[in-house]
Order: structure tokens, then sequence, then C-alpha cells
């Protein structure tokens, strides 16, 4: 089995939870917010995964829940790559003291816990997509700017980018026009990652009962399943089983998706960060991360 | 002063200043959270359930007995002098000052966590540095694959399926709790108690973190055993092990060490909800208690000591380098 084949094998993957998300309203059996079998039921010809504490249909849950999880992955990725592709590019292009204050400021980032801090928030801000998109996206984009900056250091000695500064090119037109395409798959990984890193958090965040309380989510169903203590009956299996498996699968189809692109990304690419820099501490774990999964 | 010394100060006085700006950001991030949130402050130092039924004359002297009315920058002196003193305030719920809470907590989530940093560092490592030394097998992708799955699967759902088999169809281990009630404090059938209690939330959080330290290992180790001084090694006539062991390993430990500390958030953050589901009375259970509570000045409290805790093993993982590689203590010569 190759990176390759683990890639294709994360896509199609996607492309399922993707069609369930959209096609819920067709292929869902029943209206999940509405009660349609008795509270607790057992898996049945008409409910395939049995029902819920309030009588819901499980498999229409699970089908529903993949839009919440997906959408918070895909935009979330987006707003955090954005952000870390700015920083990233501006920091490593321009080095000097603004690399210094925008690097420093995804050290303080980096050393907050995630998913505490996330709770805070969550708890004050109210409890609707917007904000857990606002809150997840403003804290992960440290990670991808960090290693988008140490691609740009070494991209822009490369002679093509010297060549187009010898010319005359401006700063915004060398970092949009000969920097950024450079850099282009490491980007992808890193929409990859974080795509995948969301998606578990705003499944942790429901879990803890903090997550949007009018969308069904992976991480809800869990949350009440616990509070119920399904997993001490026969009802695990059908109740708390799937949701986690839904979780997991989404999450290792982006790992996988993540490993392929890194696996192509063009040899002359691959950070050439100097050891120094690596051994300084809070440098090091990003390019370590970044090379693990290569 | 002899110059390597000068160098280490300069990197600790640089790295003390780093540690106690990141500190200062997240006392700030606690004190504007409550003051930009929708609604009063007033709102998140009331017991929910009395919030519609206070008069206005009791909203003064709320105001005035937190000092609400004075000053933002007043306000913010006092609440950092006060920090400094060890005043977190009162829970909305219990009445109690919120630093005995988290002091009675804190111990419990220190056991969970450094006990799976540990664990998993051990067997996580040394499975990735095995894997590293015996390089391209067929079975390496699928390997890879296992771990990325393993890596993918949320904690809690992980706590639950535990519960399911140790406690749910073995009946090997408890399900609840940390402490039993039945026995007498500091006998030996209460030790083995809260052991058998810490088992499967370690056990979680272990499998959890295991993975992803694998990998970290792994392409740690493989890249230095591609450097030269391997190949000099080798050629001295050293054994496939000692290179491997001696020269190898040693230096791949820096990677995985720091990755340690800088994930140390994470672990916290998995503890938060491995915690909730075995209901083991850590921070992180606490957390969960009083978000469920809306007891906002406990809830502020214990993210702020997980937060402290965090870039306190960050700042020490960074004093600890020098000691593990050389190489570390002449940065910043250039």
């Amino acid at each position: 089995m190759s990176g390759t084949m683990l890639g294709r094998i994360g896509a199609v993957t996607l492309v399922l939870f993707i069609f369930a998300a959209i096609f819920a309203p067709v292929l869902a059996p029943y209206d999940p917010t509405q009660r349609s079998a008795e509270p607790f039921a057992a898996p049945s010809f008409a409910h395939p995964l049995g029902a819920n504490d309030v009588g819901q249909d499980i498999l229409s849950e699970l089908i529903y829940a993949s839009r919440l999880s997906l959408t918070v992955g895909i935009v979330t990725a987006c707003l955090a790559t954005v952000l870390g592709v700015t920083v990233g590019l501006v920091s490593g292009y321009l080095r000097g003291p603004v690399d210094g204050v925008l690097m420093r400021g995804v050290d303080v980032i980096l050393s907050l816990p995630f998913l505490p801090l996330m709770i805070v928030l969550a708890a004050f801000l109210g409890q609707n997509t917007t904000n857990l998109i606002l809150v997840i996206g403003l804290l992960i984009w440290a990670r991808p700017a960090r290693l988008i900056r140490s691609q740009v250091l070494s991209v822009r000695e490369s002679g093509h980018v010297q060549a187009a500064r010898a010319m005359g090119a401006t700063h915004g037109y060398t970092m949009l026009r000969h920097i950024l395409p450079r850099i282009t798959p490491l980007v992808a990984a890193q929409f990859v990652r974080t795509a995948n890193v969301s998606i578990m958090l705003e499944a942790s965040l429901a879990f803890l009962g903090l997550g949007d309380p009018f969308q069904k989510s992976w991480g809800a169903i869990l949350f009440y399943a616990n509070a119920r203590s399904a997993f001490l009956a026969d009802a695990w299996l059908w109740w708390v089983l799937p949701p986690g498996l839904c979780i997991a699968a989404v999450v290792v189809s982006f790992a996988f998706l993540g490993y392929a692109l890194e696996e192509r990304v063009d040899p002359r690419l691959r950070s050439t960060v100097p050891t120094s820099e690596s051994l300084t501490g809070l440098e090091a774990p990003a390019p370590a991360r970044e090379e693990a999964l290569k | 002063m002899p110059r390597a010394s000068r160098i280490a100060w300069r990197r600790f006085a640089g790295r003390a200043a780093q540690y106690t700006l990141i500190v200062l950001v997240a006392l700030s991030l606690n004190f504007a959270i409550p003051r930009l949130a929708p609604g009063s402050p007033i709102d998140y130092l009331v017991p929910s359930e009395q919030i519609s039924t206070i008069t206005p004359e009791q909203r003064e002297q709320i105001l005035a007995q937190f000092g609400l009315e004075k000053p933002l920058a007043e306000q913010y002196w006092s609440y950092l002098t006060g920090i400094l003193q060890g005043d977190l305030g009162y829970s909305t719920q219990q009445g109690r000052p919120v630093v005995d809470m988290l002091l009675e907590r804190l111990p419990w989530t220190l056991v969970l966590v450094g006990g799976a940093i540990s664990l998993a560092l051990i067997i996580g490592g040394g499975a990735g540095f095995l894997s590293a030394a015996r390089r391209g097998g067929r079975t390496e992708v699928g390997g890879l694959a296992l771990f990325m799955f393993l890596d993918s699967m949320p904690p809690f759902w992980i706590g639950m399926l535990l519960l399911v088999v140790f406690s749910g169809y073995l009946k090997l281990l408890p399900v609840f709790g940390a402490l039993p009630l039945t026995d007498e404090a500091g006998s030996f059938a209460l030790t083995f108690e809260v052991a058998q209690r810490l088992v499967l939330p370690l056990l979680t959080l272990v499998l959890v973190r295991a993975g992803w330290l694998f990998l970290i290992a792994r392409s740690s180790l493989a890249s230095e055993l591609s450097e030269d001084y391997i190949v000099t090694a080798e050629a001295k006539g050293l054994s496939h092990r000692q290179v491997v062991l001696g020269h190898g390993v040693r230096n791949a430990l820096l990677p995985l060490i720091t990755a340690v500390a800088v994930e140390a958030g994470t672990v916290v953050g998995g503890a938060t909800v491995v915690e909730t589901v075995f209901s083991y009375p850590g921070l992180g259970r606490l957390i969960y208690e009083s978000v469920l509570s809306r007891d906002y000045p406990v809830l502020q409290g214990a993210f702020l000591m997980l937060a402290v805790g965090v870039i306190a093993a960050n700042l020490l993982a960074d004093l600890l380098y020098p000691l593990i590689d050389p190489r570390v203590r002449t940065e910043g010569t250039r």
C-alpha cells in the first residue's frame, strides 16, 4: 500500500461523506429533530440504528450531523489557511522586526491549551456555529503560519526570486507570483491538516455540551449517549459506536489525503530549516511534525 | 564571565521574558472575556437561577463589591494583584474560594497527565525508534496508516469503548470516579482502588498520544540515520545496535522531548474530555461541571491553572535542551 493509495482511500471516503451531507434530506429516513420511535428503541427494520433517549432516529441524526462536521472543518480550514498563509508569507519574506513580532504572537497562541480556552470562549460568547468557526479558526492558524514561514525562508533565497527582485518586482508581486505558487503544495497539505484538527475540536466541544444546540452533531450525539450512560447497556453498539466511527473516518480521511499531498511535494520544496532553529525549542515541533508525515 | 555561561544566561533571560509575556496574555484573556461577552459582567458572577430576580439595588451592590464600576485600568490592576495573592474569586454555586476548589483537583490531573505523557513516550517513542531502525519493510505504510487511524479517534470515544469492554463486559474495573467511598484513608485497599480507577483514563490518553509520538520518533531517527556521522560510525566497525542506540537515538531524542512539551496543551485538552467520561475528579471534570452549572469564576480559574501548567511545561523543556544536546548551548552566537 503506497501513499497515493492512502490518498485515494481518503478522497473516496470524504466524497461519500460530502454526498451524505448534501443529500441528507433524501437519504435520511426520518426527520432527526422529530420523535419517530419509542425512546431507547433497539434497532429494527424501520430504525436500523435504533432511537435515542427522546425517540429520534439515530441513523437520520448521523446523516444530518455530517453537515455540521464538514462545514465546520472546511470553513474553519479556509479561515485558518488564509490567516496562516498571510502571516507566514509576510513574516518569512520580510524577516526582521515584522517577523519577530509575528512569530512571538504565534508562540503565544501555540503555548495556550486550545480546548480549555475554547470551552471558556464558547461558554461566555454563546453556542452557535458561527462563534464555533470563528473561535476555532482564530486559534489554529498559528501552526500552519510557522510551517509556511520556514518554507518561505528557503524559497525566497532561490534563484528565480532573486532574479525577479533584481529586475525590480515589488514585494507584493514577488510574494504572490513567485513565492506563493512554490508553497502551494504545503498550503494544501496544511489546509487538510487544519480541517482535521477543527473537526476533532468541534466534536470535543459538542461532547462537553458546548456545541450549537440547534444543530445535530456527532459529538452531541455522544454527549447525550454519555449523559444517559448508554455504554453500559447494549445501546452502545448502535448509539456510541457509529458516531465515533464517523468522526474517526472523516478525520483519518483528511489525514490520508494530507499525507498523500505531502508526499507529492516537490523535493526542492522540502523545508530546509536550519538545524539551529529546530533546536531552539519552540521552533522545532512544527518541522518535526511536518517531517513525521512525509 | 566565561563566554559560554554568558550565552546561557542571555538565553535564560530571553526565555523568561517570553514566557512571562505568554502568562500575561493568558491572564489578560481571562480578564477580557467576561467584559467582552454579551450582557453585563454581573451575569457571570451571580448563580444563573437568581439572575432574573435581582433588584437594581442588589445590582449596584454587586458592582461595588467586585469593583466593576471603577475604570478598566484600575480593575485590571486589582485583578492582577489579586491573582498574585492567590485570589481567583468565589464559586457562584458553592460560595467557596475558587483557589481551594482548584487545588483539590490539581493532584488528580497531575497524576493522570504526567503518567499518560511518560507512558506514551516510552511506548510510542520506543515503537517509533524500532520501526525506523528496521526500515523498508513492506508493512511500513500499513503500520503508518494504523497509527494515523489511532491518532484520528476522538479521545472521549476511545474512553467510552474501553468502559464498554472492561467495565461493561469483562467487569474487571470500576466505572466511575477515582476515590472509593468505602475504604479508610491511607489503607492499602484504598491505594489499590485508586490505582485501579486510574487504569482506564490513563490507558485512553496513552492510546491517543502514542500514535503521534510514534510518527515523530520514527521520522526523527530515520533522518538521523541518514546522516554522515552514522556512516562514519559504521565504517569504524561498530555494530548496528551500537550505531542506532549510541549515535542515532541519542540525537533523535530532542525532537521527541520538544514535541511532548509543546503538545502538553493537547494532552491537557484530551484529559479534559477523558476525565468527563470517567467522572475522574481532576481539573477537566471541574471545567465540565462548571460549564453545566454556568459557574464562570471556577471555569476561568481552571483554564488559568491549566494554561500556566502548560506554559511551565514548555519553559521546562526549553531549559532542558542544552543538557540533552550540546549543540543548543552555542545558540545565539550567530
